[in-house]
């Protein structure tokens, strides 16, 4: 079981690091390339990144909520706002082209807020679990980090040799939500395997 | 207090992480000229190191040893202390390997060994200070929390502050040295008794004071190593070195400009001694009649807006700069300050396509840009149709939009395609909606009347100058000839000749991504 949820973070960590990509440089587009703008778009994400781990920890404390599951409809929702995610951006930054900084900076983290909430969330709800089977807090954080990062390791060598050359901006986040809702089924699937185990 | 110090481990370490991250990336793009494939293949060797050095790490939490064991905090003092010193040595490692030849991919390696080392922080940390039951994982996202705010802290404070009032060897070192401070934290806090806790910190000190010593000798002159590479002598040295927060510009001893390392145009205003392909600024004048607004996206040098300038019937010239290090640039350079120091002439510190989009009201007769080389990363914001179709919102009846494609095949079919009116003016493109033409007789006006300060342009006076003058004039009589790469070319040629190229848009990248690795060769 604990092999099947690392491939499955693993292909997590893949699909998350595609979405930082693309949703940068549509980002970028929008409101600029200029060093205030991209450290903009990357504190946003950081902050929702960071939000979500503290999420994701909340709800994984308590040890009768199922973390697999929670972990299948986190990157269900993920998939699901990845599919419409440009159009979102581009709807959102057309109308707030005109504002301030701060403002642009405050509907910059809304806009990244949902996705990277879950996306910060499941590594806390992973390690919840694996600590519960298998009692040590290092070696679980070491696994799964290592999975997830070097799922996004792949996806950023992937994507710079063959995946934007081939699927531009559209067909990149189309392939990492086909990943996420893989992700989802598989988690649901170890979810079933664990509760018929138990 | 031991999950209280977990936090403030990860935050410095998150801190210490990125700011390195931030630092090679600088040095990347500016060995790499800016190239995409370089930045992913950066961040790909950097979340290598930092998944191997997780793994590894998870190798050091013991069953045995539990959370607040302060003997874990030594393997934390000793991996902290390695991380550091391996990240400081990558800057000069790319200084290197760019002599050596072998170029920008081989330094990756150390790259991975230092991210690697930092990686092994967070799951130390994490073993260190969170007790193995059920609130495991709220525990963990607070470190997690932790970490990423150290993290951003880095990117605003390295990225916003330490680029803009230090050099990169001030900034590496700092953050080196931040590093330092945290192992010696580490070292007073751990289960050492008084004579090992003594030899553990004179160490650490001994590797800052080396640290100190040692950097000005590794970066020394670290931006002409990454430029010149295998080409780089013990007397090569730029002219001119200006470090900002929006990047790093360089000038040679011969006065050619480098921006962020991708060469970025010569000082220079006549068309006599053109050696920066400056007619192409005074090509202007044969394609529309009396240009009263200009818009320029790009500043660079200053050589074209110097130019753009004194255009004869102009009114205002706005100029839209990314960096603001190119103001810097020339004021100091009086042949092009007088950009700076002109009524009609407005300087924009912005991104160009932001800009546009900003002002949508705003409208110009020629609309320029000196585009920097097709396959840069996010070069796609200033190529693609979307921002076409945005430049024509903003043209005149009968406007220009005159742009360098840097000899793409795909930018010049972009622009031909989307433009019903376009020639190519050596490795421009002009396009209009309104019919266009290089005409020989404004071409002959504008060679004849044109001035700088007034001084005229071409002194036919002399009889080479007479000559000089006579030979540039049957430029605009390339049109008829076969299409070579200095002269004039069709619209109808143009999409003969780039039929199996791509039309760029924004999602497609296609200039960018058409070849992942670009090696520049050395000046």
């Amino acid at each position: 079981m604990r092999a099947w949820i690392y491939a499955v973070f693993l292909l997590s960590g893949f699909a998350a690091l595609l979405y930082q990509i693309v949703w940068q440089r549509a980002l970028y587009a929008i409101y600029g390339i200029n060093i205030e703008s991209v450290t903009m778009v990357v504190t946003a994400f950081m902050l929702g990144l960071g939000v979500g781990s503290v999420a994701g920890g909340i709800v994984s404390k308590d040890p009768k909520r199922p973390a697999l599951l929670l972990f299948s409809l986190v990157e269900l929702g993920i998939g699901a706002f990845g599919l419409v995610s440009l159009q979102v951006f581009h709807a959102i930054g057309e109308i707030t082209l005109g504002m301030t900084a701060f403002a642009t900076f405050v509907v910059t983290f809304l806009l990244v807020l949902l996705p990277t909430l879950l996306m910060g969330s499941t590594l806390p709800l992973l390690v919840s679990y694996l600590v519960r089977t298998q009692k040590n807090v290092g070696k679980s954080v070491g696994s799964l980090y290592f999975v997830n990062t070097l799922g996004s390791a792949f996806a950023s060598a992937a994507a710079v040799l063959f995946v934007m050359k081939s699927a531009g901006l559209q067909g990149t986040v189309r392939a990492a939500a086909c990943l996420n809702l893989t992700v989802s089924f598989l988690a649901y699937v170890a979810h079933r395997r664990t509760g018929a185990a138990s | 207090m031991n999950f209280a110090l977990a936090l403030v481990v990860a935050a410095v370490s998150g801190f210490i992480a990125l700011s390195y991250e931030i630092v090679w990336y600088r040095v990347i793009a500016f060995e790499s000229w800016g190239l995409p494939g370089a930045f992913g293949l950066l961040l790909a060797a950097y979340l290598l190191g930092l998944a191997i050095g997780s793994r590894v790490a998870a190798g050091f939490c013991k069953d045995d040893v539990k959370s607040g064991d302060r003997r874990q905090l030594r393997s934390l003092a000793i991996f902290a202390l390695l991380a550091n010193v391996a990240a400081w040595a990558v800057v000069p490692f790319f200084g290197w390997t760019a002599k050596t030849g072998l170029d920008w991919p081989a330094a990756l390696g150390l790259v991975v060994v230092a991210a690697g080392l930092l990686g092994a922080i967070l799951p130390l940390v994490a073993h260190f200070g969170i007790a193995p039951d059920g609130r495991a994982g709220q525990r963990l996202s607070y470190v997690y929390l932790a970490n990423i705010i150290g993290s951003s802290a880095g990117s605003l404070l390295t990225g916003f502050v330490f680029f803009d009032i230090w050099p990169l060897r001030t900034t590496g070192l700092a953050v080196a040295l931040v590093g330092l401070a945290l192992v010696g934290a580490l070292v007073l806090l751990s289960d050492l008794g008084g004579a090992r806790r003594s030899q553990y910190l004179v160490a650490s000190g001994v590797v800052a004071v080396l640290l100190v010593a040692l950097t000005p000798r590794a970066y020394d002159r670290i931006w002409e190593r990454l430029l010149y590479k295998e080409n780089f002598r013990d007397d090569t040295k730029f002219a001119e070195i200006i470090e900002t927060k929006s990047g790093v510009i360089t000038v040679t001893q011969d006065g050619t400009v480098y921006g962020g390392g991708a060469y970025d145009g010569r000082f220079n205003t006549s068309i006599r001694s053109d050696r920066n392909g400056i007619m192409r600024a005074y090509g202007i004048g044969a394609m529309h009649a009396a240009p009263k607004r200009i818009l320029m996206i790009g500043l660079a040098s200053g050589s074209w807006a110097r130019v753009l300038q004194h255009l004869p019937g102009l009114e205002h010239l706005t100029i839209v700069e990314i960096n603001p290090g190119y103001t810097q640039l020339i004021e100091a350079h009086p042949e092009v300050r007088g950009v700076l120091h002109d009524s009609k002439v407005e300087v924009v510190i912005d991104d160009g396509r932001r800009w546009l989009n900003r002002h949508p009201h705003e409208r110009f007769d020629v609309i320029v840009m000196n585009t920097t080389w097709h396959w840069r990363a996010h070069i796609t914001d200033l190529l693609s149709t979307e921002f076409m179709t945005l430049a024509r919102a903003h043209m005149e009846l009968g406007g220009l939009f005159y742009f360098n494609s840097t000899s793409s095949d795909d930018v010049q079919k972009t622009a031909a395609t989307v433009f019903p009116f376009a020639l190519r003016v050596y490795n421009f493109m002009a396009v209009s909606d309104s019919p266009l033409a290089f005409d020989k007789s404004r071409w002959e006006r504008t060679l004849k009347t044109f001035a700088i300060d007034g001084v005229p342009a071409i002194d036919r006076g002399s009889e080479s100058g007479q000559k000089f003058f006579d030979d540039l004039v049957t430029y605009a009589d390339t049109i008829n000839a076969a299409p070579e790469a200095e002269g004039l070319e069709s619209r109808d040629s143009v999409l003969t000749r780039t039929r199996s190229a791509t039309v760029i848009t924004d999602d497609n990248m296609a200039a960018e991504w058409r070849r992942v690795f670009r090696l520049q060769d050395p000046p």
